[in-house]
Order: C-alpha cells, then sequence, then structure tokens
C-alpha cells in the first residue's frame, strides 16, 4: 500500500505548550486507522492536522509523496482531497439536500449529477427519507448521519472522522461505523477517526494509533485507573482504586513518594483463574461478567469489580470454559499486567 | 392640550388629504436614507466581517475606535463634511454642497461604524464550526465567507435596519449640508424643524405622526430580525 501521510517532527504548540509532538509517522493508503486516547491527549489537534485546516508550528507533513505547501492556492488543492467529520458535526442552514450537495457545488459540480449524488449518499446514511427536511430540526444521530452524507458527497481520498460513535445512541453508532466499513471497503477511501474506545476502534480499524499527552505511545488506554497509596507492606505498596480493586504492587513501579497514582491494567496479561483452583494470594478478584465479544480472533470478557476490568482471552481457553453473562469469574493480576503511570 | 389636539386632528386630515408637499418630503427623505443605508453596507458589511474574521495588530484600536464613532454627534459630522464641500473647501469645485448628495455623504459617515459594529456583532455570534466545515468541505476563502454571512444573515439585516432608522431620524447632517430646500433637500426631520420655528405645527406633527409610523415598522422588522438571530443561536 502506498503512504498517505507522512510525519516529521511534527510539533503543535499552543501558547507556548505543545499538544502533539509526533517524531515519526505514516499512514497507509486505503487503510482504516483509529486514533485512541483520552480526553486532551492530541487527537482532535492531530485531525485537525491531518486535515490541512491547521498547521504544524514546526515539522513537516507529506502528503501522498509531497511536503504540504501551506500557502492558500496550494493548501486548497490538497485539502479538497481530504474531509473532516467534526465530533459535533453543524448543518447549514436550509434543506438537508442543500447540505449534501454543498461541496459539490462549490466544486461546480453540474446540477444533475449533484442531486443524483445527494440522493446515493442520502440512501447510503439511511437518510433518503429526509432529503427536503430543515437540517436544524434533525436529532443529534440524524445530523451525524447527514453530516456523514455531506462529507462522502465530495468523494474524498481521506475521510477523517473524530469521535464518529460519541453523542448518539447505539443504534446511530453502529450505522455510522458500518458505513464507515463499506466505504473503505467499495471505495478504497482511507478512513482515520478517533476514539475513547479502545474495543470500537480495534473492531473496525487495521491499524491503531494511540496517542497520550500528545505524544504517540504503544500503551493501550484502557484499564486505566485512578488509585491512592493507601500503605506500605515491605518491598510492595497497597493501592486502592476505585471499587474493590486494592492491589498490591511492587514498590519499584511507583514514583518515588507519589501518593495519587495512575494505574493500568494491561488487558493481555489478567490470568484467569480456574474453578478449581483455590483463589488465594495477592491480586485476585471475582466479579461479575458484563460483557462477551469478539476482537480480532480472541474475546473480550468485561469483568464488573464495581469498576469494570477489560482483559482477553483467546479462543481456545474461551471454548474450553466460555463464561456467560452474568456469571462469576476470577482472574489474578500479577505483577507483569501491572503498570504505574505520572500522577493524574 | 388644545393645541396639540387641534394640531394633531389637521395633522390627520392632511396626511389622508395626499397632499403633495409632505410626500415629497417623505419621499426625499426615504430615498436619501436608503442610498446612504445601501453605500454605508456595501462598505459596513465587508469591513465587519473582516474586522470580526481576521487577526491584526492594532484590531482592539480599531473596535475602540468603531465604539467611539458610534457616538459622534451629526453636527460635528455635517461640520467637518462642510469644511470639505464648502465653496473654500477642498472639493468644493464639485458644487456638491446643500444637495442631496451631500446629504448622503454627511450620513454614510454616521452609519459605516455602526453597520461595521452591527456586522462584527453578527458575525461574532456565528458558531465557528460553520468556518471549519465549509474549508473542510473545499470552500475558498470567498465561499466560507459566503456561508458565514448566510448564517449571519438576520443579525446583518438587523444591522442595516438600525442603520436606516438612525439617517431617517437625523436631523444636523441633513440641515447642515442639504441646506432644507424645499422640494429638493428637505426631509422629514428638516421640514419638522423649520414649521416649528414658523409656529406652524401641522405640518410638522403630520411629519412626525409619519416618522412615527416608519419608525415602528423600522422597529418590527428590526426585533423580527434579532429574534430570528436568537433563535438560530438555541
Amino acid at each position: 500500500m502506498p503512504t498517505l501521510y507522512e510525519l516529521i517532527n511534527v510539533r503543535r504548540e499552543f501558547k507556548g505548550r505543545a499538544v502533539l509532538d509526533i517524531s515519526e509517522l505514516a499512514i497507509e493508503a486505503g487503510r482504516i486507522y483509529t486514533l485512541i486516547g483520552p480526553n486532551g491527549a492530541g487527537k482532535t489537534t492531530l485531525l485537525n492536522l491531518l486535515s490541512f485546516l491547521d498547521q504544524p508550528s514546526c515539522g513537516e507533513i507529506r502528503f501522498g509523496g509531497t511536503a504540504v505547501d501551506y500557502s492558500a492556492g496550494s493548501l486548497l488543492t490538497v485539502r479538497r482531497r481530504v474531509v473532516l467529520l467534526d465530533q459535533y458535526p453543524i448543518l447549514f442552514t436550509g434543506p438537508v439536500w442543500k447540505n449534501v450537495e454543498y461541496g459539490l457545488k462549490i466544486r461546480g459540480v453540474k446540477k444533475e449529477e449533484r442531486h443524483n449524488r445527494v440522493v446515493k449518499m442520502l440512501d447510503l446514511v439511511g437518510m433518503q427519507r429526509f432529503l427536503e427536511a430543515d437540517a436544524h430540526k434533525l436529532s443529534g444521530g440524524e445530523t451525524k448521519r447527514v453530516a456523514l452524507a455531506r462529507a462522502l458527497a465530495i468523494q474524498p481520498e481521506v475521510l477523517l472522522c473524530d469521535e464518529p460513535g460519541a453523542n448518539v445512541d447505539k443504534e446511530n453508532q453502529e450505522i455510522i461505523l458500518s458505513i464507515l466499513n463499506r466505504v473503505n471497503k467499495a471505495e478504497n477511501t482511507s478512513i482515520i477517526f478517533s476514539t475513547h474506545y479502545l474495543s470500537q476502534g480495534r473492531s473496525l480499524a487495521d491499524h491503531t494509533l494511540m496517542l497520550e499527552h500528545g505524544l504517540l505511545t504503544d500503551v493501550a488506554p484502557e484499564n486505566v485507573y485512578r488509585a491512592v497509596v493507601v500503605r506500605r507492606e515491605g518491598d510492595r505498596v497497597l493501592c486502592q482504586a476505585p471499587g474493590r480493586l486494592l492491589l498490591s504492587m511492587p514498590e519499584h513501579l511507583l514514583v518515588a513518594g507519589a501518593k495519587n497514582l495512575k494505574l493500568q491494567v494491561d488487558p493481555e496479561d489478567v490470568a484467569i483463574v480456574s474453578g478449581n483452583e483455590q483463589p488465594s494470594g495477592r491480586n485476585v478478584f471475582t466479579g461479575h461478567v458484563v460483557q462477551i465479544s469478539q476482537d480480532r480472533g480472541r474475546i473480550r470478557i468485561g469483568l464488573d469489580l464495581e469498576i469494570q476490568l477489560n482483559f482477553f482471552l483467546s479462543m481456545q481457553d474461551y471454548l474450553k470454559n466460555p463464561p456467560v453473562i452474568g456469571g462469576k469469574m476470577t482472574v489474578h493480576l500479577p505483577d507483569s499486567c501491572l503498570r504505574c503511570g505520572s500522577s493524574w | 392640550m388644545g393645541l396639540l389636539t387641534d394640531s394633531l386632528q389637521s395633522a390627520i386630515l392632511l396626511l389622508f388629504s395626499w397632499d403633495p408637499e409632505l410626500w415629497l418630503i417623505v419621499w426625499v427623505s426615504l430615498k436619501v436614507s436608503a442610498l446612504s443605508t445601501l453605500i454605508a453596507s456595501i462598505f459596513g458589511i465587508p469591513a465587519g466581517f473582516f474586522i470580526a474574521y481576521r487577526r491584526f495588530p492594532g484590531k482592539r484600536l480599531v473596535l475602540t475606535c468603531l465604539n467611539t464613532l458610534l457616538a459622534l454627534p451629526t453636527v460635528v459630522i455635517g461640520l467637518l463634511v462642510y469644511s470639505f464641500i464648502s465653496r473654500r473647501g477642498v472639493f468644493g469645485f464639485l458644487g456638491l454642497l446643500y444637495t442631496q448628495e451631500a446629504m448622503i455623504i454627511g450620513q454614510v459617515i454616521l452609519i459605516v461604524p455602526l453597520v461595521t459594529s452591527l456586522t462584527i456583532a453578527a458575525i461574532s455570534r456565528i458558531d465557528t464550526r460553520y468556518r471549519k466545515t465549509a474549508l473542510t468541505l473545499g470552500a475558498t476563502d470567498l465561499q466560507m465567507a459566503m456561508v458565514i454571512v448566510r448564517e449571519a444573515r438576520f443579525g446583518i439585516c438587523a444591522a442595516i435596519i438600525a442603520a436606516f432608522g438612525r439617517v431617517i431620524a437625523e436631523v444636523g447632517i441633513s440641515m447642515m449640508l442639504g441646506g432644507n430646500a424645499k422640494g429638493f433637500t428637505r426631509t422629514m426631520t428638516t421640514a419638522m424643524a423649520l414649521e416649528y420655528d414658523k409656529g406652524e405645527f401641522v405640518l410638522a406633527v403630520a411629519l412626525g405622526l409619519t416618522l412615527l409610523v416608519i419608525a415602528f415598522i423600522l422597529n418590527t422588522l428590526f426585533h423580527f430580525f434579532q429574534g430570528r438571530t436568537h433563535a438560530d443561536t438555541v
């Protein structure tokens, strides 16, 4: 696959503070990428840069093998190849069809072709009934779908979506994500979307990019909890996370003297304690299964320990003793799955 | 009290008798005010858009100056323009003094700051996502500006109406630059001032009533557009 974007030492600063700092990133064409990270991680900033609505404070962005030139004339050419769907999209005043045809009209597409494309796009997002509807009278989910149709109408090479599943109900969320998938397969449109939810991202994307504090990281922001140091026991420290998670951690994992911690449990390293084993020892917890889903050939389990703990089971382990929703399950969190970040 | 009721009665009769002198005065007022408003809008709306959307050094100073100009007395503008277009002035050779053109020049100076300020206010209220959306859909700067103006159209209409209301009711500029020439530069406000000086209240009251009706219509329109602007932002 050819490289679509290349970011080299790209940094974006606001009032002297770096909100994004990427030393190197290559994004392939025709793929679906998901951008995962907590609030303030720099996801929207990165999407603004990739959509050429903003320019880096320093560094170089190459698009289609050519360094992006931010002078007005050249910028319009590259900007017209990419479209960004906002987290809270806004529709122009007027009927839905006028919104969807906007990008085509400013490109000088003929009226008849515009109409055909508008109908096709509204059909794609399941909003054909709303062709003549007043755009400002649509619900949040409908607005998002019309905004998606408006973005797709111009047949972009790249579709960037900022939290496409946010602020919409489950039904609209699934519709939007399935459209993204379809568009990628049918039109070979490259898609980059941001999300808070690792599972949502991984289920759809070919690649996952994780951002934290403006930096690309390979640590999934999953099972991240606030924790407070309760007491020290020899070379170990007892930390209270929300709910029943009273974790014993080796002292060397902690920042010296820290009382408030950001604790992470790696979902890949959580061990299952089978029924006939006696649940004993440190960091053993029992909870009810609240979520079971398939995730790239593995089974993702959500366990309710007053807070949700997610982890993976291999398909083989799952088939041996399949858990059920509401059933009890005991897990062991070995030291290898515990990580401790800087204080919150 | 008797004077007022008698004048009011006679004024209503005068209005419904379709007195040509009265209606000529009304026509001149409407024509001069409409042209002033049109010209001021041509300058004021783009200027307002530019100031609202661009960052440039001295922007705060420009906004302060605009707000100051809103309070500029009409006689000061009359005096300033007079100094340029009187026979001894730089543009004296154009023979503009005591013409409708002179009144229009003065009135444009009066309301350009008003149109600009209200346009800035209208544009600033528009959600910034409109700009971002237009740009990501491939709009040029001009096409993006058209989207913003379209979304702010009710606020901009309100600015135009407020400006028209300001000029149709002003008297200083019309008197000093127009000269209150009968059938030519006599407007409703200058005619009312003259009739008052003469002690003839009937025509003054009739014109006053007409002006009130116009002011009422303008205010109704203004509130309609203002209301639409607020409703749109909810």
